[in-house]
């Protein structure tokens, strides 16, 4: 966003708020005075824990200099608010207004939306994330990078492999089946290209402890029991560093060149690949699509077809 | 500016801080920010290359800074936010690790969002039985046991087992043929929390004054070491004697680790990663 645009709003709001923070602060004084200690968690306090006010940002280091400027409770909720995102920022499912307000915001209730904002702001200045809401109706925030991935982003440049043709087919699967596909869908697909859980593969070792440990510890899978399932059984998500290095639409390209054909081949699949392109500001990317210049995917040739999907 | 938080800390337009002891986030520290915290935790080397990489994209003319000068500018900015990069070892071969951490002292509740009330309760529960314990590690046996006395919904053992590989894969836990330690993110990121809530049970290395988990410890008067630490302290030593009770060191004295010999030994990454116990 150009810079100017900002100033402006900035100004804008300055004003606005310099009314509403004044009233703002008197009553979110007021009400932290009148909390009740110890600090409304959802735990109970946990083995003698000091921490007896509202639960304020706070080391037993010294604080860091603030004396021109104090920081008001609001500002200690909005800095709360942004250690909570950032340990959302991996998990990359949509956050939800709810669990804001449960877990950190409480009883500031009704400056919900200031301490967002300055939250969005601190974000986006020393992180470069963004804050954006999903879904308007329900109160869904999804954080996105400002910055474009670029294919380095893989440390050192290393390729994953041998572990890349097997991860896309299986970053693949998740996606079609609606981003998550259960244990059982994923060993459909694998067992096609002769890879069996119980089986010792030539090239993938354990297969079972590949998918379900390894690549799960390097983040590129997210393996977890499917809620409330008993007996229990599994599913598999996309992992941070899945979302991080590779994207919807290069899965969808892994996909369309198996089969010969484009991305736009799957209407449903493709809509949401460029939902996900936009998010993460690739506009830039569309356009190279359309020109049919493609991104550096390619199958590797021991793959099985997925002509049975 | 509109966020006063951001007046002491941050001044986009102008390379300077406000306050003139601010440092300077360009995009290169954040794009740094985002990736480390992708990966949760990176060994040095990955963070090296992962500096290069980051000035590389947005900044090429620019002359790249040493990495301590460029973590502790990008820490100054991030202190109003109670939140910093911070290094440390791994117990068990002290090779240097850095992680984003949350310095704020409610540490167990920054999971409690991750994680339901009784997986949470589970963790604390690991988390004793690993403080307690005399080599640092605490048996699933052990662990598993404790199931019916957790709070919240009742958990079965064989979840229980999963919740545990759960804490393995977000990197607060490793497991080692059956018994569990706490991983070197957590130590990182808990280390206070762990000092301030157990302060009897709780155990520190004489060396470096840093909590410990593994470690060595003398048989005669009883200090404890680290791994890493008691590999640097007798290093050049013929015939270790403890530093308190100058008794002989009964055990036997680990190598120093060196980043150079490991570059040297040609081993790819990836191969190496799964020959290695899970660490990281």
């Amino acid at each position: 966003m150009p810079r100017g645009q900002k100033s402006k709003l900035r100004a804008r709001e300055k004003r606005r708020q310099a009314q509403s923070e004044a009233q703002g602060v008197q009553n979110a004084q007021a009400t932290a005075a009148a909390e009740e200690q110890p600090p409304s968690s959802p735990l109970p306090p946990f083995g003698g824990a000091k921490s007896q006010d509202e639960e304020r940002p706070s080391t037993s280091q010294a604080q860091p200099s603030t004396d021109r400027y104090r920081r008001t409770p609001l500002d200690d909720k909005a800095i709360l608010l942004v250690q909570f995102l950032l340990r959302k920022y991996n998990m990359r499912e949509p956050i939800t207004k709810e669990d804001m307000m449960k877990y950190v915001i409480k009883k500031h209730k009704e400056h919900f939306h200031e301490i967002l904002r300055k939250a969005s702001e601190l974000m986006v200045l020393a992180f470069g994330i963004d804050l954006k809401e999903v879904d308007p109706t329900r109160h869904c925030y999804a954080l996105v990078s400002k910055f474009q991935r670029t294919c380095d982003d893989r440390l050192r440049g290393e390729e994953i492999m041998p572990k890349t043709g097997l991860l896309m087919t299986i970053l693949c699967v998740i996606f079609m089946k609606g981003n998550r596909a259960t244990e059982e869908d994923i060993w459909e697909v694998l067992n096609v290209m002769g890879i069996y859980a119980e089986r010792k593969h030539f090239m993938y070792g354990d297969p079972k402890k590949l998918i379900t440990q390894d690549l799960v510890q390097e983040r590129y899978l997210q393996y977890q029991q499917v809620a409330n399932s008993d007996p229990p059984c599994y599913e598999f998500l996309w992992g941070p560093r899945a979302h991080a290095e590779t994207s919807k639409m290069k899965v969808l390209e892994f996909l369309a060149k198996i089969h010969d054909t484009v991305p736009s081949a799957f209407p449903s699949w493709y809509e949401e690949a460029l939902r996900d392109e936009e998010e993460r500001g690739g506009a830039r990317f569309a356009a190279l699509l359309g020109t049919g210049a493609l991104a550096n995917v390619r199958p590797r040739a021991n793959f099985g077809s997925f002509s049975h999907l | 500016m509109a966020s006063s938080v951001l007046k002491i800390v941050f001044s986009p337009s102008h390379p300077q801080g406000g306050t003139g002891r601010a440092g300077v986030m360009t995009d290169v520290h954040r794009r740094f920010l985002q990736l480390l915290m992708t990966h949760g935790v990176l060994e040095e080397w990955d963070v090296r290359h992962l500096q290069k990489h980051c000035y590389r994209v947005h900044d090429r003319t620019a002359t790249m800074e040493a990495l301590e000068d460029f973590i502790n500018n990008i820490n100054s900015v991030l202190e109003s936010l109670y939140i910093e990069i911070k290094k440390g070892a791994t117990e068990d071969d002290g090779r240097p690790v850095y992680a984003l951490v949350n310095l704020a002292t409610t540490s167990i509740s920054k999971m409690a969002s991750d994680f339901a009330e009784n997986e949470l309760d589970l963790f604390r529960k690991a988390l004793e039985l690993i403080i307690d314990s005399e080599t640092g590690f605490a048996s699933s046996t052990n662990i598993l046991n404790l199931v019916d006395q957790l709070k919240g919904k009742k958990m079965r053992k064989k979840e229980a087992e999963q919740v545990l590989q759960k804490f393995v894969q977000n990197k607060w836990l490793i497991e080692k043929e059956g018994e569990f330690t706490l991983h070197s993110r957590a130590i990182l990121e808990m280390e206070q929390y762990i000092r301030e809530t157990y302060p009897d049970a709780v155990k520190i290395c004489n060396i470096c004054h840093s909590l410990l988990i593994q470690g060595q410890s003398c048989e005669t008067c009883g200090i404890r070491m680290h791994l890493p630490c008691t590999a640097k302290y007798f290093q050049s030593s013929p015939e270790p004697r403890c530093p308190h009770c100058n008794d002989y060191w009964p055990h036997e004295i680990p190598e120093v680790f060196d980043p150079e010999k490991e570059r040297e030994a040609g081993t790819s990454r990836a191969s190496k990663r799964s020959l290695r116990s899970r660490q990281h």
